[in-house]
């Protein structure tokens, strides 16, 4: 059976050839299959960001080949990998990336904006999914008013509201406090057991003991790839 | 979206407006009071009559106090077009009278332009004088409402009468009959014989007041005073007879006149009102090419502001790229906003454009100018197109951007 997610020989090389040339991925080839939990370690520096851009349709590799859902990436023009990061992924940052000038609901709703559906199944979606991270009663707030834990909550609900079939997390507990942190990893989690596939990024080695698939980068290549046993939170 | 991006920057809004604002209210405020002078004057032309042929006879001799002392050529010019019946319907000399006018308490030596908030012109006004013939009303569309008409006796025996227009009625003698009252003109008496029914009603006649006239047999220059009359009016019947009296009348003044002490021009007012809107046209052009530099400029700050955005925004063009939007998403986005910003400039530069025409209009042609619909229209379109043109540039930039660049930005 195909994997949802192949990376073949994968290298982002920035200033190629150039005595500065930085490789960001170095060779990388990976599967990941419909339903995982994977969480991608390593160092700060190690490539993780950039596999996330890569895995995610942000970023183009400067050689090697990506299949998504047995399509080749590389073979996408802009406006269907437009549509790949809007329809098949969520995305969810360290830094919320929430637009400060739009309100809470409205962030919600833009991905639903460029799927171009209707201002009443918009809403409707828009508010389910604030519902579920618990934020519905402040729909109307701006960003900015709100705290760190509630912004990213809010990260959680614009990456669920397309009700996507891949979840990208970079880093989401890094800004926050511990107990804040450990309710967005849970979240992600029953997103998981409900059939998402999750790809969480993280230098903390505790949050990457509760993924069943561990891969740890270092200098660009992998060097670490297996399932593991975890116990469920 | 877009309106909310404006009003939160709304100082920098309203100055990158400011451009636009000034280049629409110039280019507006320049068409519509050509626009406007043009139709008026063509109104007025077209009630005093069309199918006129002007002729000037000119004299290059002059006393010693410098005014021209040609021979009277209107006799023979009276002559001839009344032997050409069956083109010509009239001829009279076109001469101005500066005398001033008194009847009882009311004298035009007190009467000026007066205007009111509206920009029509109100009270008494001092009407024109001219100097004529009896032909007079058969050229310029002249009926009479009470009285009789100027004579060939009239002119021959100097007789000291005069004919009001419409509007000089009511000035002088209000709802009363002035037939048979006596005028005095710079202390001269006159006796009104006659009054003209109106030509025009309603609001373009109080404005133009082209009813505000009173004529004198031309032959009463000799008691005012004032130069042998130079320009007449020959009125033809039609079209065609127009340009058949045009070429009879050069060729019957070519054996008339004393080619080495004056000239003459004999010219149709088709020909005049060509020239005339040619002459306008061109203004216009020049007026409004110097307006429209202004609003290079005003589109040029548009660019420069979007430009300046699109930087400032570079990280929330990565979300929404990031998120799902496609290139053209962003293109539109910009691009609204770019020609929202224009819009809202071109609304109120229009208004200013209309309160500036009207200002205009009063000042320099002392009319009543709004912007013809059509105009303001234009003026709108304009702003918007300058919106979206000087808005391509920056939102291409924006969409350019690679995602992951763009969420890099701070």
């Amino acid at each position: 059976m195909a994997h949802l997610i192949e990376l073949k020989d994968v290298y982002k090389i920035y200033g190629e050839g150039l005595e500065s040339e930085v490789r960001a991925l170095d060779g990388v080839s990976l599967s990941i299959d419909q339903g995982e939990f994977v969480a991608v370690v390593g160092q700060s520096g190690s490539g993780k960001s950039t596999m996330m851009n890569v895995l995610g349709c942000l970023d183009i590799p400067t050689r090697g080949d990506y299949w998504l859902n047995g399509t080749d990436v590389r073979e996408l023009t802009d406006k269907e990998l437009s549509r790949i990061r809007n329809r098949e992924i969520g995305f969810i940052f360290q830094q919320y990336n929430l637009i400060q000038s739009l309100t809470v609901l409205e962030n919600v709703e833009l991905p639903l904006i460029y799927q171009g559906i209707n201002a009443d199944d918009r809403y409707d979606m828009a508010l389910e999914a604030l519902e579920r991270v618990g934020l519905a009663g402040r729909v109307k707030h701006k960003p900015t008013e709100m705290s760190g834990g509630q912004q990213q909550r809010v990260a959680i609900a614009r990456a669920i509201a397309t009700k996507p079939h891949i979840i990208m997390a970079d880093e989401p507990t890094g800004a926050l406090d511990s107990h804040t942190g450990r309710e967005v990893l849970s979240f992600l989690q029953q997103l998981n057991k409900e059939g998402t596939t999750v790809i969480l990024i993280t230098h903390d080695n505790g949050i990457a003991a509760t993924a069943r698939h561990l891969v740890r980068l270092q200098d660009g290549k992998i060097v670490e790839n297996h399932g593991q046993e975890v116990d469920w939170l | 979206m877009a309106w909310r991006s404006i009003m939160g920057k709304k100082g920098r809004s309203v100055l990158t407006m400011l451009g636009i604002i000034i280049g629409i209210a110039a280019v507006m405020t320049i068409v519509s009071a050509m626009n406007g002078y043009t139709v008026k004057t063509m109104e007025q032309y077209a009630a005093m009559g069309s199918n006129k042929i002007s002729v000037e006879i000119y004299s290059w001799m002059y006393d010693e106090d410098g005014n021209s002392i040609g021979r009277d050529y209107f006799p023979d010019l009276y002559d001839y077009c009344n032997s050409l019946k069956e083109y010509v319907v009239g001829v009279t000399p076109e001469a101005y009278c500066g005398a001033t006018v008194v009847y009882g308490t009311k004298s035009s030596a007190n009467m000026q332009y007066n205007w009111d908030e509206n920009g029509n012109l109100t009270g008494d006004v001092p009407p024109s004088v001219y100097y004529v013939s009896d032909q007079y009303s058969a050229c310029s569309n002249l009926t009479l409402e009470k009285g009789r008409d100027l004579t060939r006796l009239d002119m021959e025996r100097y007789n000291q009468v005069c004919v009001l227009g419409a509007q000089a009625a009511r000035t002088f003698f209000g709802s009363a009959n002035p037939v048979g009252k006596t005028m005095q003109f710079n202390g001269q008496s006159f006796d009104v014989v006659g009054v003209y029914a109106p030509r025009l009603t309603g609001e373009n006649a109080d404005n133009s007041r082209i009813d505000n006239f009173i004529v004198l047999p031309y032959t009463a220059s000799r008691v005012l005073g004032g130069e042998t009359p130079t320009s007449f009016i020959v009125k033809a019947k039609d079209g065609d007879a127009l340009v058949e009296a045009t070429s009879r009348i050069g060729g019957f003044l070519k054996g008339l006149v004393d080619t080495s002490t004056g000239g003459y021009n004999v010219w149709s007012d088709e020909q005049w009102q060509q020239s005339m809107n040619e002459q306008m046209g061109m203004i216009s052009l020049v007026l409004g090419g110097i307006a429209a530099i202004s609003l290079l400029v005003g589109g040029i700050g548009i660019m420069n502001i979007m430009l300046v955005t699109v930087t400032e925004r570079t990280r929330e063009i990565g979300i929404r790229r990031a998120i799902g939007a496609q290139r053209s998403s962003i293109v539109a986005q910009f691009l609204i906003e770019a020609a929202m910003l224009c819009g809202i400039g071109g609304v109120v530069g229009i208004g200013l454009g209309t309160v500036g025409s009207y200002i205009v209009g009063r000042l320099m042609f002392q009319m009543t100018i709004y912007p013809a619909p059509w105009i303001t229209a234009c003026a709108f379109s304009l702003s918007v197109a300058l919106g979206i043109i000087f808005g391509i540039y920056p939102a291409a930039k924006a969409a350019k951007l690679q995602p992951v660049e763009a969420l890099r930005a701070e």
